[in-house]
């Protein structure tokens, strides 16, 4: 029994991945990218999703490492705060409040109490960037209001700006030129391209600008497709430049390796081009990647590259230019025809993937499964090609049967329509093609669907077309004597009055058929292929249309253009009720008699065979719905109130304009969003390797042969480490929020020296106990390297003192745990 | 009295290798390969997800592997200021997968790092770990080992909490109660622990050898009248290795009991075990067991008291490869492992090899006792790094499906023939003209054979040929005489073609017609031919539209630019061709040898009650009779011709019905279409 709550709507997946770099952590085990209004932090190497970090109340527009903490993460948002993120344990550290919406976040490790952001003051277009001193304080949120202006006028995106040779200057390109400037000098140098309309320079425009990381010399790519490398930029007159040319479009992103070895281009041609020693003949190449490129990263220690892509992947890439991983999440299609639909046989979301693809996208884990190609086509990536589309699908028979439909437009007379009919193959576990139909209409196909009743003993399949016909066709024996084999037919092509069939359904038993053509709706016998009856209502063409299930199936209920929802009765062949409702989703529950509506205003209702709604969300999200599905639950819920009821067998989902998958929920969103969050909690606590052996084994010899000298000398009394308040406090206090090492240590060395009063404290003259000691730091400190080492630092140097601390010092030191965590700890 | 040994070669070792599907939604499944590598694999869609080796994978193989039970993230804000150190116990630690090594260690590996995390060794094993289980609500972890101690570790410190000895040899195998709070552990015998003293409860007879499996089935006592105190009642799931029979025990209150409940008996020695809990008394235990000769067995019991007689299993799937032709025999594929999923209904299968494994859903719907799943693994072999990075499936798309473009049967609805009446009157004919169809043909071969000696290269054989060809349905024959390209010769052939021919010719065409291209070019002049001089015989023919209705339809959908022009380019040729060939008939006369052919039918009436074919009758007689009117005749029927194309101009604009007349309508108009298409 599951304790109810209020419904609310959740979102569950889908949000975009590719809207800004992502960032690799300074391991490279990490990625961060933004994904809407979270930051979604994956693993390199199992791309699973590690970490939400969810806090900002908008669009996220940036992330960088925090470059004096490389384990703490900045992000900025249009909601005008900036954050600051512990990623290994999905923690908010701080919030900076700015004040104005941030469109892009910049980082220099030279400048460590001040971030750059660009900020839109005014005009729409005009972006300016700034940058932020971050106040060192205590509390959690922050106010940031001192803004210093760098540059005016620069482009929106932040591929535009990059910061060169430590942070000496900072370039901008915008339109045709290039502006240059210098934090030192406090100059500003510009280059422009000439802009002529002639041929030649007409597509000179700046697409986005990298910058060498130790020398000065600034790549930008280029509409044209050049690259164009600048170099003595700091004098306008003397300034050179080289062109590096393999781009046939334009260049999306450049970025320089770690060392500025080699700068890596990419396009709309999806193909990774590295470019060694910025020469234009050595070039390294990995294609095929897939989709345009939009942005290219590389890990701070060198190892990886990674891609986002057009259509919502990152791929990350080992440094020899193979691909490693691929963060994948729902692919973008320009447009999604073929709705959503839930393949019976894995349960899977299905809808248009890749060009020509559909794809499986799993609902449980908010993961691709696969993409099925459909059209099984080159696909070639170029602007202004008319691309062969999948329009429409449909499953049938528990998943045995896929029906897809795919049309090229060139133009207005040449339509080219295919119809492909798929058989599931259960020996080799995949779709097999059954049949090919070349024009099954002469206009486009607006609706498919499968006569999906469990009795019928024939499939059948009905397309309805703009040629004003609707066909059925139906699963017949095609077999020969050199082959056993089905294939479908066309069994009966049916129409009413020219006009163009919109929709078409079946009845839950199969036994009827529906098919409105523009503002009629005909009801077919599917036994005989007679015309039944017709139901008008001039209420403008049929949107929508679906009959009840259940205890409801003697309905049917339709939504045309105008805003009104109709329910007709088939026994009585009236109209039963008819309400003013603009819907714009219309999706029946297979498992229960309820059906979905979205209207316009985002409210959702959900209706029964009763004009009165079963249950309306109000405002369910800021875009428009395009799309929706119920999802039939494995297991069912059991609610009991009125209002929730509806969600007990099935789930509904439902897609919005930027692709984002959203849905009903009464469990708490932070369930719901993060259902593997993954927090680990087990102390790490790695073996020891053998070179832990080698060196651990050293330095206890060295100990031991210090303390038997100083034994001979004198009998040395060692106090357990862990009985030090001052040393548990620092062992037991992470890392990342630890004061630097070096401003530890002296005051660290200090709180160890001895006291005399105290020299009598505890004896324990015992080595075994000093090993275990050890072997308890070991344990508990394996990721606090450096503590370790000044650890044991300590007790070898120190080691003929007792160690104690005097109580206004252990204040002090508690006092730093406390105040400030962001310590500059130099590790 | 062996006490198992380390080795994996050990005999009394259990067989099969370790694996697990993650708990929950059974999203992954992992499983530690005798190569020493670990693989997980994604259950959905079959994809290898990750792989790890550890570092000592060659000293200490995997022996054993357990998932951490997934567990609802506390609820606590993102903003939690606690130290990672401090919130023990609050989290989810669904990713972590514990691993049994054969030298004694174990190790914690996150699958969503992929990387391990925590090594458990101090105070451990000092041998082979047998069987691993995570307490599901404390973060504990359970360990048996040959080393006969059972380890109970707090994985958060990865330190040991406890150890104590299980039992006098190894000690194979553990579980841990619906509550938490006893433990079940077995070497031969089957011990219950009190975990918080680690005392002895009871104490179970077990098997004769180690045992490799144990399962709580039922999470409440059948009896819920009597008050519940967490182990009483409870049934459990006992097997062992070399052991075909699986027992189930019941913990009871009285301390009497040591035997077995009941049994069920499987084929093998069982491998891998899952079951769905019953919650209640009413739902039956269902209960999956992979034995070692790959197959699976199904039980479906309420379990209640005794059972002396050992149970058989409900269903048994196997699975087997199709064995293509009679070549090869199918081979059996070994199932691996199978895991029921959430809703009860389906059974997540692993088959295969270690290496390779599928992982498919099946839906247990059957009734009958034994499923045989045919599968061809076969292109599951080799390794696809490429769709592993850009997870691209590509379905089958091969020669042997069905092909449907305009104009091919199938494309469009078939002509429904008119109504039944007529169909009864067809089929008799048919009847009559197969029995007619012998002597027939033994009078047509013998005309041909004459003609054949007599002139084979003349024109006037060509008419001669084409029928032979027609009612031998002698491929070579109409090929010779359909490949022409001379359109005089084509005309004159279709002149003086018998009037019978000419169906089977138009069908032959259509058929022609629908395969290449190129013979479609030759087959249309063919066509225009027919249509131009054969129309009015066609137009008599009451059930043309049955006959001719492809024919139609491929024309029909072949025209479809241009259709009003086509149109009435058909229908000007169609006037022109006619006037000019009721000219020309004047001059040339009717074949005479085809006369004689119908003659000496006509005469031997004594056949020709059999009704040879009705409209031909009905020629031969004209013939017979009216040979020197025939010229007016066709001038007449041209007129008719003339008029009826009027009529179906209106038709046409009315209506599509697919109406007799108009199917007639279509022939006449759309041939000499094709010729303007190909201009």
């Amino acid at each position: 029994m599951v304790e109810e709550e209020g419904i609310r709507v959740v979102r569950c997946g889908g949000s975009e991945l590719n809207f800004r770099r992502a960032v690799f952590s300074a391991d490279s085990k990490y990625i961060f990218c933004v994904s809407g209004d979270f930051i979604k932090v994956y693993s390199t190497a199992t791309e699973e999703c590690v970490h939400i970090l969810q806090g900002h109340r908008n669009l996220v527009t940036g992330i960088q490492l925090n470059p004096s903490n490389h384990l703490q993460l900045y992000s900025c948002s249009v909601d005008g705060t900036i954050k600051l993120w512990d990623y290994i344990d999905g923690i908010l550290i701080k919030t900076f409040r700015v004040g104005c919406e941030l469109h892009a976040l910049f980082t220099l490790s030279c400048a460590e109490d001040s971030v750059f952001v660009m900020i839109n003051k005014g005009k729409p277009d005009v972006f300016q960037l700034a940058s932020v001193k971050l106040p060192k304080s205590s509390s959690q949120e922050i106010e940031a209001k001192e803004l210093s202006f760098v540059l005016d006028y620069v482009n929106q995106s932040p591929k535009c700006i990059a910061f060169g040779n430590e942070g000496e200057y900072v370039a901008a390109v915008r339109d045709f030129y290039l502006s240059v400037y210098f934090f030192k000098k406090k100059t500003t140098t510009r280059f422009t391209l000439s802009s002529s309309r002639n041929k030649k320079h007409a597509r000179n425009n700046f697409t986005c600008v990298a910058c060498h990381p130790k020398e000065d010399c600034i790549a930008t790519g280029h509409k044209d497709g050049k690259i164009r490398l600048w170099r003595n930029f700091d004098d306008e007159k003397k300034y050179t430049y080289t062109c590096l040319h393999w781009h046939h479009d334009l260049v999306m992103d450049l970025a320089f390796s770690v060392t500025g070895s080699s700068l890596l281009s990419g396009g709309r041609e999806s193909v990774l081009v590295e470019w060694r020693e910025a020469a234009e003949k050595n070039k390294e190449f990995l294609p095929r990647l897939g989709a345009t490129i939009e942005h290219i990263s590389v890990s701070p220690a060198g190892d990886l590259f990674c891609t986002s892509h057009s259509d919502n992947k990152i791929t990350i890439i080992h440094r020899n230019l193979e691909a490693s991983a691929v963060i994948q999440g729902l692919v973008k299609d320009r447009s999604i025809f073929t709705g959503l639909m839930i393949d019976p046989r894995t349960k899977a979301l299905v809808l248009n993937g890749k060009p020509g693809h559909l794809q499986f996208y799993s609902l449980q884990s908010d993961k691709q499964l696969y993409n099925l190609d459909i059209i099984q086509q080159e696909y070639i990536n170029d602007s202004g090609l008319i691309q062969i589309e999948l329009t429409k699908a449909a499953f049938g028979c528990y998943g045995n049967w896929l029906a897809t439909v795919e049309q090229r437009q060139e133009k207005e007379t040449e339509l080219e329509l295919q119809m492909k009919i798929w058989m599931y193959n259960k020996k080799t576990q995949g779709f097999v093609l059954n049949t090919k139909v070349n024009m099954p209409h002469e206009d486009h196909i607006t609706a498919l669907c499968f006569c999906n009743a469990e009795k019928s003993e024939s499939s059948t399949l009905v397309t309805a077309s703009k040629d004003g016909h609707f066909k059925v066709w139906i699963l017949t024996d095609d077999s020969d004597i050199y082959k056993k084999a089905v294939g479908w037919t066309c069994d009966f092509v049916g129409s009413y009055h020219k006009y163009q069939a919109t929709n078409c359904c079946f009845s839950e038993d199969g036994s009827l058929l529906a098919v409105s053509f523009e503002e009629i709706v005909t009801i077919w016998d599917s036994e005989t292929w007679e015309l039944k009856c017709t139901f008008c209502q001039r209420a403008g063409k049929i949107r929508h249309l679906c009959f009840g299930r259940l205890t409801c199936s003697k309905y049917l209920l339709g939504v045309t253009e105008n805003g009104i929802l109709c329910c007709w009765n088939l026994l009585s062949c009236a109209l039963e009720w008819s309400t003013k409702l603009n819907v714009r989703v219309m999706e029946p529950d297979p498992n229960s008699e309820n059906i979905a509506a979205i209207t316009q205003s985002s409210a959702r209702t959900n209706l029964c065979h009763e004009p009165r709604p079963l249950y309306i969300q109000k405002n369910i999200c800021r875009e428009e719905v395009l799309w929706g599905v119920f999802v039939p639950r494995d297991v069912p819920e059991s609610f009991t109130s009125e209002a929730h009821q509806w969600l007990n067998r099935s789930q509904f989902y439902f897609l919005t304009k930027s692709q984002s998958l959203l849905t009903f929920s009464t469990q708490s969103p932070e369930e719901k969003l993060t259902p593997t969050s993954k927090q680990l909690l087990a102390e790490e606590s790695l073996p020891t390797t053998p070179f832990y052996f080698l060196l651990g084994k050293h330095r206890q010899q060295q100990q031991n042969d210090k303390l038997n000298e100083a034994l001979e000398n004198e009998l040395v009394q060692l106090p357990l480490t862990e009985n030090i308040p001052a040393i548990s406090e620092l062992l037991h206090t992470p890392a990342h929020v630890l004061p630097s090492a070096s401003f530890l240590c002296s005051m660290f060395v200090n709180s160890l020296l001895l006291s005399t009063e105290t020299k009598s404290a505890e004896e324990n003259p015992d080595d075994v106990d000093m090993e275990e000691e050890k072997e308890s730091d070991d344990s508990d400190e394996e990721n606090n390297f450096t503590e370790k080492i000044q650890d044991t630092n300590n007790t070898d140097l120190e080691e003929d003192i007792i160690h104690q601390l005097s109580k206004s010092e252990e204040k002090e030191l508690k006092k730093f745990r406390k105040v400030d965590y962001s310590w500059i700890a130099a590790l | 009295m062996a006490a198992g040994g380390g080795g994996v070669a050990d005999p009394l070792s259990p067989a099969g290798v370790p694996c697990a599907f993650s708990p929950q939604s059974q999203a992954y499944f992992a499983l530690a390969s005798t190569d020493g590598h670990l693989r997980v694999w994604e259950t959905a869609n079959n994809r290898l997800h990750q792989e790890y080796v550890p570092s000592a994978h060659l000293s200490g193989t995997c022996t054993c592997l357990a998932w951490a039970p997934a567990r609802l993230q506390a609820k606590e804000g993102p903003q939690r200021k606690k130290r990672k150190s401090e919130a023990i116990g609050t989290s989810n630690q669904a990713d972590l997968l514990a691993l049994g090594t054969a030298v004694g260690s174990i190790l914690l590996y996150s699958t969503v790092k992929g990387e391990l995390h925590s090594k458990l060794i101090s105070g451990g094993h000092d041998n082979r770990v047998n069987c691993i289980q995570w307490h599901q609500d404390n973060g504990c972890l359970y360990s048996c080992s040959d080393d006969k101690h059972i380890v109970e570790w707090n994985t958060q410190t990865c330190k040991v909490k406890c150890k104590w000895k299980g039992d006098n040899s190894s000690v194979s195998s553990l579980c841990i109660s619906p509550d938490g709070k006893m433990l079940l552990s077995a070497g031969r015998t089957i011990k219950l622990w009190v975990l918080e003293t680690k005392e002895v409860y009871r104490h179970f007879t077990g098997h004769a050898t180690p045992v490799s499996s144990l399962t709580f089935t039922t999470i409440r006592p059948p009896n819920e009248s009597q008050p519940f105190d967490g182990i009483t009642g409870l049934y459990f799931l006992s097997g062992a290795v070399h052991d075909r029979l699986l027992n189930v025990w019941q913990v009871r209150s009285e301390n009497k009991e040591k035997n077995a409940v009941m049994s069920f008996t499987v084929t093998d020695e069982p491998v891998f075990i899952d079951l769905t809990l019953s919650e209640n008394k009413e739902e039956p235990v269902k209960l999956a067991v992979v034995c070692k000769d790959g197959q699976v067995h199904l039980f479906e019991h309420i379990l209640n008291g005794y059972c002396k007689k050992p149970l058989t299993s409900n269903c048994t799937i196997q699975i087997a490869t199709p064995g293509k032709g009679k070549k090869s025999t199918p081979k059996p594929i070994p199932i691996l492992a199978a895991g029921f999923c959430s809703d009860k209904m389906s059974l997540l299968l692993v088959y295969g090899n270690w290496f390779q494994p599928t992982i498919e859903r099946v839906a247990l719907n059957s009734k009958e006792p034994h499923m045989c799943l045919i599968r061809d693994i076969s292109n599951c072999w080799a390794p696809k790094v490429e769709t592993a990075i850009t997870k691209v499936r590509t379905p089958v798309m091969n020669s042997e499906a069905k092909v449907l473009v305009p104009g091919i049967p199938g494309h469009h609805a078939a002509v429904r023939p008119a109504p039944p009446q007529t169909k009864e009157v067809e089929s008799k004919r048919k009847l009559g003209e197969k029995e007619v169809s012998i002597e027939e043909r033994l009078g047509a071969l013998d005309i041909a054979t004459k003609k054949e000696k007599d002139d084979l290269p003349q024109t006037n054989s060509f008419p001669v040929l084409l029928t032979q060809g027609l009612e031998s349905n002698d491929f070579e024959i109409l090929n010779k005489v359909l490949q022409t390209r001379n359109l005089n010769l084509i005309k004159r052939t279709v002149l003086r073609m018998p009037l019978h021919a000419v169906i089977p010719l138009l069908q032959e065409l259509t058929k022609r017609l629908q395969g290449h291209p190129n013979s479609a070019i030759l087959m249309v002049q063919w066509l225009k031919c027919v249509l131009t001089v054969h129309a009015s015989y066609l137009s008599t023919l009451p059930d043309l539209v049955p006959q001719l209705g492809t024919l139609y339809q491929l024309m029909e959908s072949r025209v479809k630019t241009f259709q009003k022009l086509s149109h009435l380019h058909g229908k000007l040729i169609l006037l022109i061709t006619q006037v000019t060939a009721s000219e020309k008939t004047k001059e040339t006369t009717c074949p005479a040898q085809k006369a004689k052919l119908v003659y000496e039918e006509g005469k031997d009436l004594g056949h020709a009650f059999l009704a040879y074919c009705f409209h031909q009758d009905n020629w031969d007689e004209d013939e017979d009779e009216k040979a020197s009117e025939k010229d007016e005749d066709v001038d007449e029927e041209n007129e008719e011709e003339e008029g009826d194309d009027e009529d179906k101009d209106e038709e046409n604009g009315e209506d599509r019905d697919v109406a007799s007349e108009k199917e007639l309508n279509g022939d006449s108009d759309l041939d000499p279409e094709n010729e303007s298409e190909e201009e």
